[in-house]
């Protein structure tokens, strides 16, 4: 079937197998591999996008379900240069390690931040334990969203 | 696959089975999509058809279970289960609806062993690895029921609002039978539509897990009050949600070796929960 | 001077003698403390594209007319494949090839292990190839699985050799100790679970085989890869740019990239084989499990008399037996040791390194036997261990090229006195504790690898080596070092690795080799290129070039005339330095080792089994440290691991089939954000005189290493359960509490019928 999706402000069309994923629908159909696939569960968050301003695991979500809606992905926070501020601060708290959850994280934390400019240590603890990190420990993503809450 | 856009709950309801299969956050059934646990030949898309949102204690089944936990109307205990009860991510996208009617994490019936659940004579669990299993009612099959609202609606007497009939949330799970190998109550073509939550005088949720956050329970348990009487239901500890007619019932458990441990957390939960809550 | 010595090399732990030409290191180290560059934090260099979702890792790598494959492994833990018919899976849409046990040595008709590859499809999508393989039709001869790692050793079903290693007399430090503690202490099997996945891509073109892979050894898989397929090395090119993890599980190119191989040569297409997250909890390896029977004497001064320890390491199917017993030799001043490390080969998935592998294990049993020491001596546990420090590596009498352990318990000191206060916070069921553990790894690198290093016209450095950066900050640490050497700022430097056609031989990223093998070479090359920066401005400015130097992008000498770098590099035009430099020799006679000391504050609700760990403290020994802000990252990194190693993470398996049930990650536990506790790093940072250029150890393992049993140990003190078992899950925290119980009930017992007597 063929759809029409929003992604990062654009319209696009995809031709989609009604069973497939709007994460493989970004990664493998439209060019945007920014978003990760890592579980396939949505239990690890590396493809967290925001669909309808909503945070969602891309993974989960079926291509036929995103229809009509506004999808934005990591490659969508910033512009095709620059970094959106929560780029800059995982980029200069040292937040991002092997890098392969990092715009899964960016996105939660985009999303946190949106909702909650100051969030507290428990309310950042909460709102990202949905996005697992094997290699930073998780820290440094911590200095990484205070960072980004005070710009 | 065909994905279709019902008209009405109705055509919904009326269009499953023979391969149709509701879709709605899809949190638990696209895995189970994936892992060819469920075959389905077209998925009907719930989302614009059944009811969303909260009303004067009506809850929308639509209703993602993230915009349950945010609603200062609702009952302590349900906020507090649905926040509890997975990501933020799982949590924004899964419906009250799909949560109550989520399958066991038993790991034997999700690598589709042969078990009692799928059909076959035995449960796994119960010779094999099985501490997250269940106490209770678990003769048959040791599988434990994962839902933390569903716990939580139970102790609230929760009424349910389906495509053909109302019901207390207690008669939507039943347990296995030789014959009837479902878990739950509602016909193939039954949606749930919205649950009827009747507000406590006070309410709470505690939930023990493996590790801190967004993982499914060992224990939970909810506690509501409602003048002198006070009641309390457990999730992860049986195959369905378990009322627990007061305290000294967790001592008829029938744990398995390896989920006694779950009968001393249960014990200190039940206690504190009952602690927590305010007398007037 | 290329010179040819007979050396011992190391890798995880792994001794093996080899011939190796090395070049000469005639640089002096750098002074010790924070220089220009080098020791104060630097933010990755690719954080951007990181951070972005630019950076190309190979499960985002698409090549024009790429086919995936799909794998089809054992259902059963042992098996005979009777037949197999892929007729049907040929003839599914989209399918483009098969392959069965006999068209790759990666497939098996006897599978040993649940997960074990058998067959392969390729077809034009991955959900096509994951749909044919439902139609492979095979009929299984179900055979009886061994799964019990005592009855393997008591059968003799071992994959190599005991290796029994003993100094002194073990029973005469039995007979003069005044204490004995004996203990068994058991660990889990754990998974790596890297966030991305085993994978490779291959692609033939003109009988080359170009394979993109996630990897942490370019060169080894280049090599095993030409070994099996016979091929000359140099047609085999290897790529990996950006790397979503491995923490020792990827050191090699793994069955996926056979088949991939030999699906791309039979379709003449480019082929990725992905495996999925349950594939990666069954056949990419694991932490193996352990038990641990140990036997620790001393005198009432805590002196240790002896160390004894029986080790089982359930390796698996395949794999190799770990050095649980490495610690128990290395840390301590024990005259009487005997170790004995038993690998059971077992129907199981078999092992694979995974950060440390055997001295976390072998750490957990010892540093709790040593608290266990601790309580029966009534001694203080850091005092205990400073009681017993080793001066020297007492295995063969080697000195040591440096050691801080000392300097480590010294910076534990004011943490350490936390304790009263820590316990102190004990309310209700909520009982807290302080414990620590030492650690001992290695970690010293090696050669050889090299470097080389281009200066362009614009004054502008690129660093070309064909390393990889495994996600520890490679790329950084190496531009780090050259624009200390050069004078420059960091932002002219520039890195390109990742790829064996572009670039000289590297190191393995493992065994914590990456910064002390190749950050010497490095320096070496930037070193070379200077030299000859100021070998053309001696010639431009008429000086001599011993009173010329390279400073803040400037080209400076000793009686104060400075120029800017451009001046000099601008004449070269098209043309450029090229600085080459090499990994020098390890010390001769000398153990390299690094070393550490975590402590822990924990809380445990006794009533629920509930531990929170509330704060460690990792002060670590690891020579020259590069980059203040990548190590404490490593740090956290080990630590949250270590975390999940004690506390939530198990593979489970069904106790009759062998099938493994845990292969996904809700049942599978990884440690997420909210279980971080307050983590303080520290480093001793004195670099290493007797080592390379640098004085720089390796970091990626030390940090996981003492986690566990600092964890248990601070149990241990907060409720005096002796917790003797990983993980330390609910069940097991309420059984240790239950034992802890039972035996103080015991213990007043006695006490009142001592007293009711002596009345």
């Amino acid at each position: 079937m063929r759809i029409e999706l929003d992604v990062n402000g654009e319209q696009l069309e995809a031709d989609v197998w009604a069973g497939e994923s709007l994460l493989y629908v970004l990664r493998e159909r439209l060019g945007l591999p920014g978003s990760k696939n890592a579980c396939e569960q949505g239990e690890c968050g590396s493809c967290s996008v925001l669909l309808d301003g909503e945070l969602v695991c891309a993974c989960l979500v079926l291509a036929a379900q995103a229809e009509g809606h506004e999808v934005v992905t990591v490659e969508g926070l910033a512009g095709a240069e620059g970094l959106h501020p929560v780029q800059a601060a995982f980029a200069r708290a040292g937040a991002v390690q092997c890098g392969f959850c990092t715009p899964g994280l960016v996105v939660t934390t985009a999303h946190l931040l949106e909702r909650n400019p100051d969030p507290s240590e428990d309310e950042i603890r909460e709102a990202l334990s949905g996005n697992l990190c094997r290699c930073t420990g998780y820290a440094k993503i911590f200095d990484a969203v205070k960072l980004a809450a005070g710009t | 696959m065909k994905f279709v856009r019902p008209e009405s709950p109705e055509a919904a309801a009326s269009s499953l089975g023979n391969g149709s299969v509701a879709l709605a956050g899809g949190t638990d059934l696209v895995p189970m999509l994936r892992d060819g646990l469920v075959q389905a030949d077209e998925l009907v898309f719930l989302r614009d058809v059944v009811p969303r949102g909260v009303q004067s204690g009506r809850i929308g089944a639509g209703t993602t279970l993230a915009e349950l936990e945010v609603d200062p109307e609702l009952p302590q205990a349900l906020r507090e289960a649905c926040a509890a009860s997975a990501s933020p991510q799982l949590r924004s996208m899964g419906t009250i609806g799909g949560n109550l009617l989520q399958a066991t994490r038993c790991w034997y019936w999700r690598l589709r062993f042969p078990c009692y659940l799928h059909g076959g004579d035995r449960c796994h669990a119960r010779q094999g690895t099985h501490r997250e299993h269940a106490i209770f009612g678990n003769d048959r099959c040791a599988s434990a029921h994962p839902s933390d609202p569903a716990a939580a609606l139970l102790a609230l007497g929760a009424r349910l609002q389906t495509t053909r009939r109302e019901l207390p949330v207690a008669d939507l799970y039943r347990l296995p039978t030789e014959e009837n190998r479902n878990l739950t109550a509602l016909e193939r073509d039954e949606l749930i539509l919205e649950l009827d939550v009747p507000t406590p005088d006070a309410s709470v949720y505690l939930k023990a897990m493996d590790r801190r956050a967004w993982s499914f329970a060992l224990v939970g348990v909810a506690a509501a009050r409602f003048g002198a009487e006070t009641r309390l239901a457990l999730a992860g500890v049986a195959p369905v949600p378990w009322l627990l007619e007061n305290p000294s019932a967790l001592e008829q458990s029938t744990p398995l070796p390896g989920t006694a441990y779950k009968v001393e957390i249960a014990r200190a939960l039940v206690r504190r929960a009952l602690a927590s809550l305010p007398t007037t | 001077m290329a010179r040819l010595i007979r050396t011992e090399k190391e890798v995880e732990g792994h001794y093996t003698e080899q011939w190796i030409v090395v070049d000469e290191d005639a640089l002096d180290q750098w002074p010790a403390g924070p220089l220009q560059t080098v020791g104060k934090p630097a933010p990755r260099v690719d954080g951007r594209e990181r951070a972005r979702g630019e950076a190309t890792y190979t499960a985002d790598i698409q090549l024009p007319g790429m086919l995936h494959a799909a794998v089809l492994r054992s259902p059963h833990a042992r098996a005979r494949v009777r037949s197999l018919s892929l007729s049907s899976v040929l003839a599914a849409p989209g399918v483009r090839a098969v392959l069965e046990p006999g068209d790759s040595h990666v497939l098996t008709d006897e599978p040993g292990y649940h997960g074990a590859a058998v067959a392969a499809v390729a077809a034009d999508t991955f959900a096509q190839a994951r749909a044919a393989l439902a139609q492979a039709a095979v009929e299984w001869e179900v055979l009886e699985p061994l799964l019990d790692p005592d009855q393997a050793v008591e059968k003799g079903s071992l994959v190599s050799e005991p290796n029994v290693s003993e100094r002194g007399a073990t029973e005469r430090g039995v007979s003069e100790a005044e204490a004995v503690v004996e203990a068994e202490y058991r660990t889990q099997t754990v998974l790596h679970n890297s966030l991305e996945t085993h994978q490779a891509v291959c692609v033939w073109e003109s009988g080359r085989l170009d394979v993109y892979i996630s990897t942490q050894f370019l060169w080894g898989v280049r090599a095993t890869v030409a070994e099996q397929l016979e091929l000359p090395p140099d047609k085999v090119r290897v790529v990996c740019n950006f790397m979503g993890g491995g923490f020792g599980s990827k050191n090699g190119p793994g069955e996926y990239t056979f088949i991939a191989a030999e699906l791309a040569r039979r379709t003449g297409r480019p082929v990725r084989c992905a495996l999925t997250r349950r594939e990666e909890n069954l056949a990419t390896g694991n932490r193996n499990s352990t038990i641990q029977r140990l036997t620790a004497g001393a005198r009432s001064d805590g002196t240790l008399t002896v160390l004894k320890g029986d080790y089982v390491n359930s390796v698996g199917f395949e794999g190799w037996s770990p050095s649980t017993g490495g610690p128990m030799e290395l840390l301590y001043a024990c005259e009487n040791v005997r170790v004995a490390e038993h690998g059971a080969k077992l129907n199981t998935p078999p092992n694979a390194a995974f950060r440390a592998p055997g001295f976390v294990e072998g750490t957990f049993g010892l540093e709790c036997l040593m608290d266990e020491l601790a309580a029966r001596l009534d001694l203080d546990p850091l005092e205990l261990r400073m009681r017993n420090y080793a001066d020297s590596d007492l295995v063969d009498g080697r000195p040591f090229s440096s050691k801080n352990l000392l300097e480590c318990y010294r910076r534990a000191q004011p943490h350490w006195a936390r304790r009263e206060e820590v316990r102190a916070r004990s309310q209700g069921p909520w009982k807290h504790g302080m414990g620590l553990a030492s650690q001992v790894w290695y970690g010293g690198g090696g050669p050889p690898s090299y470097a080389w290093v281009r200066v362009g016209s614009d004054g502008r450095v690129q660093v070309v080596t064909a390393m990889q950066d495994i996600g520890t900050g490679s790329r950084t640490a190496m531009a780090q070092i050259a624009a200390e050497e050069l004078g420059l700022s960091l932002d002219r430097i520039e890195v390109s690795l990742g790829d064996t056609s572009r670039g000289p031989f590297a190191s393995i990223s493992a065994g914590s080799s990456t910064i002390p093998s190749m950050g010497p070479a490095v320096r070496s090359a930037a070193a070379d290129a200077a030299r000859q920066i100021v070998e053309i401005a001696a010639q431009r400015y008429h000086l001599e070039e011993r009173v010329l130097s390279l400073r803040n992008g400037h080209i400076v000498s000793a009686d104060g005339g400075s120029w800017p770098i451009e001046e000099i590099t601008e004449l070269l035009g098209e043309g450029q330095i090229l600085g080459k430099g090499a990994r020098g020799p390890n010390p001769t006679g000398m153990r390299t080792l690094t070393f550490g000391v975590q402590l822990a504050e924990v809380a445990v609700d006794i009533e629920t089994g509930e531990v929170l760990v509330d704060r460690i403290v990792a002060i670590h020994d690891v020579g020259r440290v590069i980059n203040p802000l990548g190590a404490s990252s490593q740090v956290e990194g080990g630590i949250i691991q270590g975390i999940g190693h004690t506390l939530s993470e198990d593979r489970l398996l069904d106790p009759g089939t062998g099938t493994v049930l845990t292969q996904t990650l809700d049942a599978y536990k990884l440690p997420t954000i909210a279980d971080v506790p307050e983590i303080v790093a520290e480093f001793v940072d004195r670099p290493d005189e007797h080592l390379t250029n640098l004085g720089s150890k390796g970091l990626g393992e030390p940090p996981i290493i003492p986690t566990s049993a600092a964890i248990a140990n601070a149990i241990r003190d907060a409720t005096g359960a002796n917790v003797r078992s990983l993980p330390i899950t609910r069940e097991e925290m309420l059984r240790a509490l239950r034992a802890a119980r039972e035996r103080e009930g015991l213990e007043r017992t006695a006490e009142t019928v001592g007293e009711v007597r002596s009345a």
